[in-house]
């Protein structure tokens, strides 16, 4: 969809529809409207609606952090400890690699 | 213009057509110009128990490495330490497949695998990669049941054994058999990868790649446990490994009602039993002649020497001729016998072991259970017959030292269970003397199976060897003190006796050829043709037609049963024949002497010729850990592949990449700026293109 082509009041409802859609334990919709927005939002000449997409943006932003920074940490963990872990790691994973431990 | 663009736009397409027809026929000489691909390997694979690992594995794309053959010591420094271009793909002659140089290779990170050249004698100081002491921790001496024997205190059992088949090594480790493909391979490092003068060679080098990549991993508790996982919760279920499994055969001479459960009080019974398996270090390739198949071919002439008499003139006591899987992997199997067979009160064991020459016959006895009164008469008795029956064979039997234990056998399983009074026959007084137990090596050579070569195979099938001869005196001593053992009366004895020609054509189809008329005539109709057993290795998942245990399940019945003028339907399904009982017979459809045009005769053999599941009862009590029955299973996989190929530097191949990217990266600044001046290239004649969403 293009931006240019859709008035300020449907810009701003988009985004909002991304931001609370977001707290669904979805993040990668928070990253959708980072990238999507960022030029509405701090680059465009100023409009009525921008300061409020601004907020938007700004918060998909942090929670976006937010949630790289738990998985990443989950990830690395479970990756260096798995095989450690044995019988709990078994039944916690969906796969399994094959032939390592 | 007009025009010209018109012609240039046909030729254009006449040439991408011309180029992609080119490409697709390239496409397979390519590969096959680089890689050549190696049949007819044998890898080492993967087995687990309930705490352990061993065998061998590879990494999922394969391990790939400079071929190098290790013929000298200096060439193991080159591997281990010197060589510039590691990792290394050993190759190496069976003489170097040490215990000393497989732990070093082992330990270290420059050896990428090994491809072990099959010679076809063995190295002649003896190779055995089973254990110094088998069945160590599943036979019957333990702390509480004479101590002073477990561990092999007493008698080291196999002194030659290396215990390399209990190791495990994370590199793949093939066996190749010294041919024209192994020529090829020693060629191609003759070209490219020797030193010349002392100096490294250069790049490109010949390099091989195995890939062996085993599913399983540490132990049989986590590959079960990883097992039912994956059938529960994932979508693609997949095992990963297989409990080792076949079947027991056994038969009577008495024929068992298989639906009567229970036992009957006060029943005796005289068994005489020998091993169906064998195993070596690589994988579902065990010959096991002096192992193996000498007791089998000894007792299987036994039964047929014996059966005859025994249906004439009945012996007081069954007999039960019975043949049992796994005893390699310390006697796993689970009895699923009658039960009136273990509870009998009184039960004599007579257990033949690797029985080759009978120079010297030795009887083997358990001097724990022997310190109970009444079960050393009943041994003494046991082996007071045997003696009888030998000196009036002219045959030379021996007790060995009343304190040595009894060497690892099947009958230590009976024994652990409650003391019953038996023997083990074996050729060895104290320690083995085949020197090549459970190892590749232990062939027919070894045995002195040999045939002079102008006989054709038809001929070589009936051809007496001196083994031959041998066995078959054996067989009669086993044959005659069975019958005597059960009560039979003496006066019969001398009409047991085994048939040479039998035994002849048993070493024959068990060890050089099974695809042979005599054996095809003993086998269903559709195991016809499908190929030769390459050794007694336990099967663990199909019980397929030309298995081993199959084969004795055959020869079996044929021997010991009768032809009946069933057709194939009443055969399969013999409940609604009068006279006919499922329950004490078992029913055969075999395919009969093969004529000249290929036409089979069939007939329905009926026999008590049973088998019995040899599934350890850890699997069937999901005590996947336990320590008390074994708990072996074999890993799966994909793809076991080796081939060979060269390899270029790894400066090479970087700088190629490297220009690769450079191009890449010059081609997009390019494009973009003759895309932002487009109209200024290409303005003049054109008109511009319409511009459509």
């Amino acid at each position: 969809m293009n931006l240019e082509r859709i008035p300020n009041e449907e810009k701003l409802s988009l985004c909002r529809k991304y931001y609370l859609g977001g707290f669904a334990f979805l993040p990668f919709l928070w990253l959708v409207n980072v990238v999507w927005f960022f030029k509405e939002a701090f680059v465009k000449p100023a409009y009525t609606e921008q300061p409020q997409i601004k907020t938007y943006v700004k918060r998909s932003a942090l929670g976006l952090l937010l949630w790289v920074a738990v998985l990443t940490t989950w990830i690395s963990i479970f990756q260096h400890f798995r095989a450690q872990w044995g019988e709990v790691a078994d039944y916690i994973s969906f796969t399994i690699p094959l032939g390592t431990p | 213009m007009p025009r010209k663009t018109a012609f240039m736009s046909q030729w254009n397409q006449v040439t991408t057509v011309h180029a992609s027809v080119l490409l697709s026929g390239c496409m397979n000489s390519v590969e096959q110009k680089i890689y050549v691909e190696l049949n007819s390997t044998v890898p080492c694979v993967r087995l687990l128990n309930a705490t352990h690992q061993i065998g061998c594995q590879s990494s999922i794309s394969g391990d790939t490495g400079v071929l190098h053959v290790l013929e000298t010591e200096a060439d193991l420094d080159w591997i281990l330490s010197t060589g510039p271009h590691p990792p290394y793909m050993v190759v190496m002659e069976a003489a170097f497949f040490t215990r000393s140089t497989m732990v070093k290779m082992k330990n270290s990170s420059r050896v990428a695998g090994v491809a072990v050249i099959k010679s076809n004698t063995g190295p002649t100081e003896g190779f055995s990669p089973h254990t110094s002491c088998p069945n160590q921790n599943t036979g019957v001496y333990t702390e509480h049941y004479g101590p002073e024997l477990a561990n092999c205190n007493n008698t080291v059992w196999n002194p030659l054994g290396n215990g390399l088949s209990y190791e495990d090594f994370a590199f793949p480790i093939f066996s190749l058999k010294d041919d024209n493909q192994t020529q090829v391979i020693r060629k191609c490092y003759e070209d490219h990868n020797m030193r010349m003068n002392g100096s490294a060679p250069q790049y490109p080098l010949c390099a091989m790649q195995l890939f062996s990549h085993m599913h399983a991993v540490t132990d049989t508790v986590t590959c079960m446990r990883r097992t039912d996982l994956q059938n529960s919760f994932s979508i693609n279920p997949e095992k990963l490994c297989d409990p080792l499994s076949d079947f027991n055969v056994w038969t009577s001479i008495r024929p068992l009602n298989n639906s009567i459960k229970g036992h009957k009080e006060n029943e005796s019974v005289v068994i005489a039993a020998a091993r169906l398996d064998g195993r070596s270090f690589f994988w579902d390739i065990a010959p096991s002649a002096e192992g193996t198949v000498s007791s089998i071919v000894t007792l299987l002439a036994a039964a047929q020497a014996l059966y005859p008499v025994a249906l004439e003139a009945p012996p007081q006591r069954n007999i039960f001729f019975t043949f049992f899987q796994g005893v390699s992997r310390g006697v796993k199997m689970h009895l699923k016998m009658p039960v009136q067979l273990i509870w009998s009160n009184y039960i004599s064991f007579g257990m033949l072991k690797t029985i080759i020459i009978i120079s010297s016959l030795w009887m083997h006895s358990d001097p724990v259970s022997r310190k109970n009164t009444t079960v050393n008469k009943q041994v003494a008795n046991l082996v007071a017959n045997i003696k009888s029956v030998a000196s009036s064979l002219n045959l030379s039997l021996n007790e060995p030292s009343a304190t040595q234990a009894l060497p690892p056998s099947s009958f230590q399983r009976f024994l652990r269970v409650r003391p019953v009074p038996g023997l083990v026959l074996a050729d060895h007084q104290a320690s083995f003397t085949n020197r090549y137990y459970e190892s590749l090596y232990d062939t027919a050579t070894y045995l002195n199976v040999t045939y002079p070569s102008d006989l054709s195979p038809e001929q070589q099938l009936e051809y007496e060897t001196e083994a031959a001869k041998s066995l078959t005196q054996v067989a009669t001593l086993v044959a005659r003190s069975i019958y005597k053992q059960a009560g039979g009366e003496d006066r019969f004895l001398n009409n047991i006796t085994a048939d040479t020609k039998t035994v002849a054509k048993l070493l024959y189809g068990f060890l050089i050829m099974s695809n042979n008329s005599w054996f095809s005539s003993l086998l269903p109709p559709e195991a016809l043709g499908r190929g030769s057993i390459l050794g007694l290795v336990i099967t663990h998942i199909i019980n397929t037609l030309t298995s081993v245990t199959r084969f004795v399940q055959f020869i079996l019945a044929n021997m010991t049963g009768t032809v009946t003028k069933l057709n194939q339907s009443q055969c399969q399904n013999p409940k609604d024949v009068p006279g006919e009982s499922k329950d004490l017979y078992s029913y055969s459809w075999v395919s009969g002497p093969v004529s000249v045009n290929g036409t089979t005769d069939p007939y329905c053999v009926r026999s008590s010729v049973h088998l019995s599941k040899a599934l350890s009862p850890a699997f069937e009590l999901t005590d996947y850990g336990s320590r008390e029955y074994s708990t072996w299973t074999e890993s799966r996989w994909k793809t076991i592949r080796a081939r060979i190929f060269l390899v270029a530097s790894p400066q090479l191949e970087m700088m190629t990449l490297g220009v690769g990217v450079a191009v890449l990266l010059v081609s997009l600044v390019v494009t973009y700026f003759i895309s932002s001046k487009a109209e200024l290239l290409f303005s003049a004649t054109r008109e511009p293109p319409n511009t459509t969403y």
